[in-house]
């Protein structure tokens, strides 16, 4: 077991320092398999953090641009995943400080918040599964999605860091900035406002 | 951990169930070694209201994972071009840059060169001529004024023509300005 983990971490630890050698080099060749290999997670996250689909593929699109001009700043010591969502939410943070000096707080959007039919993330069907278990899972999703936009964009970010994307609670810290204590908070608070939400859905 | 009171406890026995996430939900994969893992499953089996919670977790988190969202094609292949057209503009600025700086670097050296060689030769020149030291340093000076120089008069002359020429323009209106009035009246 252990040498299974220590095999883990060290092909982990082998990828980021090749990753950091590629971006130091601008290596176009490895930013087109970053872009493909992270591309659902990336956009997944800016979806949630932003609220709207449309500025997320800008972010997007320009968080990769960041990423090739800023390699060099990326620390091997740590996931390239931690960075990169760094780089995304701080330039999601540029945005909105450029369209009205806030903080996080400003991606929730009112124009979102006031139409509650117009929903940004998509919900498509589920491959594979029952009719019942479609429309189960699609009240489901929607309700979630629904619970989602009315939570403030940090605990949609915490809430998406670590239960979509799988990362550890100092992951979150770094990516987000806070300390460990405030990401627990918002996690908790976050799943905890999502619960009306999905007792609405199994009604 | 036993010996809490009764709404921290739940409080704790939430934050534990929200930071742990759907995996610690299911009975069978709950670790007795730790101890907060253990305190956790007694707590749920005697507490109905944070069984709940731990159910409504649980599927809030599955809901979560089970929403796709997924990057087209074109945003993929859009921002792949896009990457490495700023990647072609970054290495040929590198370029001009790298060209920028041999280029300053050659010029300084040149004039470094050329200042010495020109004092060496001014010294033989003022030894040949039997001057004074400070004459043709003197004359070193203006020479190496001299281009600055030129280039000033010429330009300063430069500018009082063109001055010259418009006020000559501006005459030929008047004049012309003059005549359509005569000819008007």
């Amino acid at each position: 077991m252990n040498a299974a983990a220590f095999y883990f971490e060290s092909s982990m630890a082998q990828e980021s320092t090749e990753i950091a050698r590629g971006l130091r080099r601008r290596d176009p060749d490895l930013l087109d398999r970053l872009i493909e290999q992270y591309q659902h997670r990336l956009l997944r996250y800016l979806v949630y953090l932003t609220g709207r689909r449309d500025l997320a593929e800008d972010l997007f699109q320009e968080t990769w641009i960041r990423v090739l001009e800023r390699g060099h700043q990326f620390n091997d010591k740590y996931a390239f995943s931690t960075w990169l969502f760094s780089v995304a939410r701080n330039l999601a943070i540029d945005h909105m400080r450029r369209k009205q000096p806030s903080s996080l707080d400003g991606l929730v959007d009112n124009n979102m918040q006031n139409n509650e039919d117009r929903a940004p993330f998509d919900v498509p069907d589920a491959a594979g599964a029952s009719a019942f278990d479609l429309t189960l899972q699609r009240e489901q999703g929607e309700q979630i999605t629904a619970g989602m936009q009315h939570l403030p964009a940090e605990y949609r970010e915490a809430l998406v860091l670590r239960f979509q994307e799988g990362m550890s609670l100092e992951e979150i810290a770094s990516v987000a900035r806070v300390p460990l204590g405030t990401v627990k908070s918002r996690i908790y608070r976050g799943l905890s406002a999502l619960e009306p939400w999905l007792k609405g859905a199994q009604l | 951990m036993k010996h809490m009171p009764n709404n921290d406890a739940h409080q704790q026995a939430r934050k534990l169930i929200a930071l742990s996430g759907a995996e610690i939900l299911s009975a069978n994969q709950l670790s007795d070694q730790q101890s907060s893992n253990a305190w956790l499953a007694a707590h749920l089996e005697t507490c109905a209201s944070c069984r709940t919670f731990a159910e409504n977790a649980a599927d809030t988190i599955h809901g979560l994972r089970a929403i796709p969202i997924a990057a087209g094609r074109g945003l993929v292949s859009t921002t792949q071009i896009r990457v490495r057209r700023r990647a072609l503009e970054l290495q040929r600025q590198r370029e001009r840059m790298w060209l920028v700086a041999v280029s300053c670097t050659a010029v300084t050296l040149c004039a470094l060169l050329s200042t010495v060689a020109f004092w060496l030769g001014f010294a033989w020149l003022g030894a040949r001529a039997q001057l004074a030291s400070s004459v043709w340093q003197v004359g070193f000076l203006v020479f190496c004024v001299m281009p600055a120089l030129v280039a000033a008069i010429l330009l300063l002359a430069k500018a009082k023509d063109k001055d010259k020429d418009k006020d000559n323009d501006n005459d030929n209106y008047k004049h012309l300005a003059h005549h359509t009035g005569s000819y008007q009246g």
